[in-house]
């Protein structure tokens, strides 16, 4: 327990070294206690009150040890370890990254989530809801503001791309601590497409994607339009991955780890491309965290957190499971 | 509670010459079809969003007039209460003695007009995961038997007893998870298939959606028909699906049509006369016009629905190919025209894209299009057959030709997305024959943004700001003739309009402004006669009946709606006003009333 109250706090780790104590690993952070924020109701008995009692603890102890070091906390992360829950934001409807499967939450950045819970010593909380228009506006619902009806934010926010401009003028909320690196890719039926070197194929097959995404975007703008009578849009990405594999179309376009997923899960012999793709925006950018712009100290103890799962492989680790290759993110 | 039923149900029992024994029966049987039908003609009651189901928001009354407006005095104020206030766009009904009024975050209120004691009060429990793209209001409730019925932000339909606010059914219109809501008034038109239907539209921010008109049981709730405004979907009637509205891909390509927008958003208006339905229709979808050649059928335009069948009788669309987000929702008014010594069966509407449509309401035949906002820059005009004259200066780049990252083109359009006029009703006068249109000056800059994300993905989009036109003034009142297209008079407001209007045979025009006042104005000449500062800012639309031989004037005030969420730099209008959540109710004392 010691140990995890070490590396909560990026700071306190440097002063727990400096006073000797040893510094821990990150291969038991999943025995702390988690559990699914959505349709799991908390039961008191269970975790509530000795949570409670648990991050008053925590709390107790980052604080002693950091005076001992004469640095002060700002109140979010006080916050978050005295309520006991860390309210963590993901995208509905996104696997790999978060999705429900079963009743069950999964995915790469859920099980990110859970790691900071657990490094914090406290319990994850997740707000799942679905992507608005853009960036902006996500961030502003569930970051810096809150829903107009229950008022709801959360404390931390994964998958935002880090992008100084959209930092820059998002100035209530800070993007911080890349952990993933995105790009675009196309998964397609081997049998059909063995190698995809254009997009000019699909003048003549199906693809499938989601609608309104980057991926639509760029494939209705494509060859001045040509493509329109090819692609197959999907409600959802769930829904463009059945086009997929139902055959109506013989590619999916998507993130790279959605590509990679779809060709891991699906029942065809599936490949992952990157042919060139005149006209994208970006063919990769880096994904981080994004906080509340009072609260840079919890940052930076989740970015300590991304760090060694960074470090210890156990990212790449767990975006294995979901047959996603993990790639370090270039350090802004 | 009982008690003021009682008392306000004996108030009309005489005017009803109904027996003393069946004042419960009275509500019991409550309002019929026919009342609803002939909601305009009878000044005792308002049975219907915008005072008779062709929406004029005209009452025959004149015993308030510009003589003696002076005396129109504040009789009670009603408190929405909580802790929950924003917008308030709510348009009460009126029936024997009672108010039902909706408010902000789906809430309804039956209040004692006597006393302006509250008689019941129904709050819908909002899910968590209801994100409401604009705000979280609603625009009235209709009412039709012994039942209220209103729509909540998680996109249901409540049927409530009108004497006790408890539910009778609660019905889904469409699924809030998939990004619908609803806040319009619900619709009530008498079929001769199916008895009266309620008739409802949809609503919702997120890309994907599909607006539709829906017609339902009102006794049950059940679905009757469904008619979805979008080339190539299908619709239904009995259970079973119906026709295809128009063909899949004739105006949309690849298929672009199944995800095509054009929700239904503002509800309906409906002519006894034609016995048509009228819904507008939302801009397409994707908002980038480069992605989707064609006039993306029926977005951005004008449908009339057969009743009967959920059939669609003619379509006119207002802005093709929108590129601007000029909603096509605005309300469709049916007037006979008097021109060139012929009455025309017409229809108007005031646009979004600034221009004032005429239309023969019996086919949708283009009559005229005329500006009502000043300096319009996104067309030149309208031709001879009602299409706009676009200027492609005007039109925004194409997000794809600035892929080198940088900021792409600007333009700057009039009016802005909010509109030349947004959702806020305007009245017509059958004695001034003129229509009184709330109107905003404002344009919109444009331009591709070099990068944005979406789910946390990279794509090109596009960046807006709302700019005033003129120093000192956005909203602005105009008269209109619609068989000249000319501006008979203007009244010019500091902040954005976003209140409805109303016109009474009294010759006067009454709207709400956001500064807090409820103002009335000589309908002939546009002269400010009268106004009263209600505390916080106006966003609906006033109403006028008569009780107890005095007439009454009422209206919602609580500053809110689109303009503080999209203002750009309209804010330094708007940002010092306040926030409410009230109703005020006005009356003219009989012995101040005489002329």
């Amino acid at each position: 327990m010691n140990q995890h109250t070490a590396t909560s706090h990026p700071k306190s780790i440097a002063c727990a070294q400096n006073t000797g104590m040893q510094k821990p690993g990150t291969q038991n952070y999943r025995e702390l206690p988690q559990r699914i924020g959505i349709g799991t109701p908390v039961n008191p008995q269970q975790f509530g009150y000795g949570l409670q009692a648990l991050g008053r603890l925590l709390w107790m102890f980052v604080v002693s040890s950091l005076l001992l070091c004469g640095q002060s906390i700002a109140r979010p992360y006080d916050d978050v370890i005295e309520s006991g829950v860390l309210t963590i934001f993901v995208y509905e409807d996104y696997a790999p990254y978060s999705w429900v499967e079963g009743g069950e939450l999964k995915g790469i950045d859920v099980e990110v989530g859970r790691a900071f819970a657990a490094e914090l010593g406290v319990e994850a909380d997740f707000l799942v809801r679905g992507a608005d228009e853009n960036i902006d506006d996500d961030l502003r619902v569930n970051i810096w503001k809150g829903d107009l009806i229950h008022r709801k934010a959360a404390d931390v926010m994964l998958h935002v791309p880090v992008d100084r401009e959209v930092d820059a003028r998002n100035n209530l909320a800070v993007i911080m601590a890349p952990y993933f690196l995105e790009q675009m890719a196309v998964v397609a039926d081997s049998s059909v497409l063995p190698e995809l070197d254009t997009f000019g194929r699909f003048l003549y097959q199906p693809i499938a994607v989601e609608v309104d995404t980057a991926g639509d975007f760029f494939l209705s703008n494509a060859f001045r339009g040509q493509l329109h009578n090819s692609i197959r849009r999907g409600r959802t990405f769930g829904d463009a991955v059945d086009l997929y594999n139902n055959g109506e179309a013989v590619a999916l376009m998507g993130s790279r780890a959605q590509a990679e997923w779809v060709a891991f899960q699906s029942d065809k012999e599936s490949k992952v491309h990157q042919p060139p793709m005149p006209g994208i925006v970006r063919r990769s950018w880096p994904i981080g965290i994004a906080i509340k712009h009072d609260s840079r100290d919890l940052g930076y103890a989740l970015g300590d957190v991304i760090t060694e799962l960074i470090n210890s492989g156990k990212l790449a680790e767990i975006t294995k499971k979901y047959g996603v290759e993990y790639i370090v993110p270039e350090n802004l | 509670m009982k008690l003021n039923i009682k008392k306000t149900a004996l108030a009309v029992a005489g005017a009803l010459t109904l027996g003393a024994a069946s004042i419960g029966s009275a509500l019991a049987d409550g309002v019929t079809i026919d009342e609803i039908v002939g909601d305009q003609a009878s000044v005792d009651d308002i049975l219907t969003y915008g005072l008779g189901p062709r929406g004029q928001r005209y009452s025959p009354l004149d015993t308030l007039n510009k003589d003696n407006i002076q005396n129109l005095f504040p009789v009670w104020s009603f408190s929405f209460g909580g802790e929950k206030q924003r917008g308030q766009e709510s348009q009460p009904i009126i029936k024997d003695g009672v108010m039902y009024v909706t408010g902000s975050y789906s809430r309804i209120w039956a209040v004692d007009i006597a006393t302006g004691e509250e008689l019941w009060q129904y709050d819908a429990r909002l899910p968590e995961g209801i994100l409401p793209c604009c705000d979280v209001i609603n625009r009235g409730a209709a009412i039709l038997g012994d039942k209220v019925f209103f729509g909540t932000l998680d996109a249901k339909l409540v049927a409530l007893d009108a004497k006790t606010g408890k539910v009778i059914w609660r019905k889904k219109i469409a699924d809030y998870q998939a990004g619908y809501s609803y806040t319009a008034a619900p619709l009530i038109v008498p079929t001769e298939a199916h008895g009266p239907l309620l008739v409802t539209g949809n609503s919702g921010g997120e890309f994907g959606i599909v607006g539709q008109v829906d017609a339902r049981n009102p006794e049950t709730g059940e679905l009757v028909w469904t008619r979805p405004v979008i080339e190539g979907h299908m619709g239904t009637l009995n259970g079973e699906e119906s026709t295809m509205t128009g063909n899949a891909n004739e105006t949309w390509p690849g298929d672009m049509w199944k995800n095509g927008g054009g929700a239904t958003w503002l509800g309906g208006t409906y002519d006894p006369d034609t016995k048509l339905v009228f819904f507008g229709t939302g801009n397409p979808a994707p908002w980038n016009s480069y992605l989707r050649p064609g006039d993306n059928k029926w977005s951005a335009s004008r449908i009339a629905i057969n009743p009967e069948d959920g059939e669609i009788q003619w379509g006119f669309q207002t802005t093709p190919h929108d590129g601007w987000d000029y909603d096509g929702v605005n309300e469709f008014i049916s007037f006979d025209m008097e021109k060139d010594g012929n009455t025309i069966k017409a229809g108007a509407t005031a646009d979004r894209n600034g221009f004032f449509y005429v239309l023969d309401r019996t086919n949708g035949d283009f009559i005229s299009g005329t500006p009502f906002v000043q300096n319009i820059t996104w067309a030149k005009g309208i031709d001879e057959n009602g299409r706009p004259i676009w200027d492609p200066e005007n039109r925004p780049g194409d997000p794809a030709e600035s892929a080198d990252g940088k900021k792409g083109k600007a333009i700057f359009a009039i009016p802005s997305f909010l509109g030349g006029k947004n959702w806020m009703p305007m009245a017509y006068s059958q004695d001034t024959k003129l229509f009184y249109i709330p109107s905003n000056e404002w344009g919109m800059d444009i331009w591709n943004e070099p990068v944005t994300y979406k789910k946390g993905a990279a794509y090109l989009g596009a960046g807006f700001t709302i700019k005033p036109i003129f120093d000192d003034y956005i909203g602005s009142l105009k008269a209109m003739d619609p068989a000249t297209g000319e501006v008979k008079w203007e009244y010019r407001n500091k902040a954005p309009l976003w209140g409805g209007v109303l016109t009474t045979a009294g010759g006067l025009v009454f709207t709400g402004t956001p500064e807090g006042y409820l103002k009335a104005f000589d309908a002939e000449t546009g002269e400010e006669l009268w106004k009263f500062q209600t505390g916080t800012g106006i966003v609906s639309s006033p109403v006028t009946w008569e009780q107890d031989g005095e007439q009454w004037v009422a209206i919602t005030t609580g500053w809110g709606g689109a303009v503080p969420l999209w203002g750009g730099e309209v804010a330094k209008f708007v940002s010092y006003l306040n926030q409410g959540g009230s109703v005020w109710a006005f009356k003219i004392p009989k012995q101040l009333a005489m002329k």
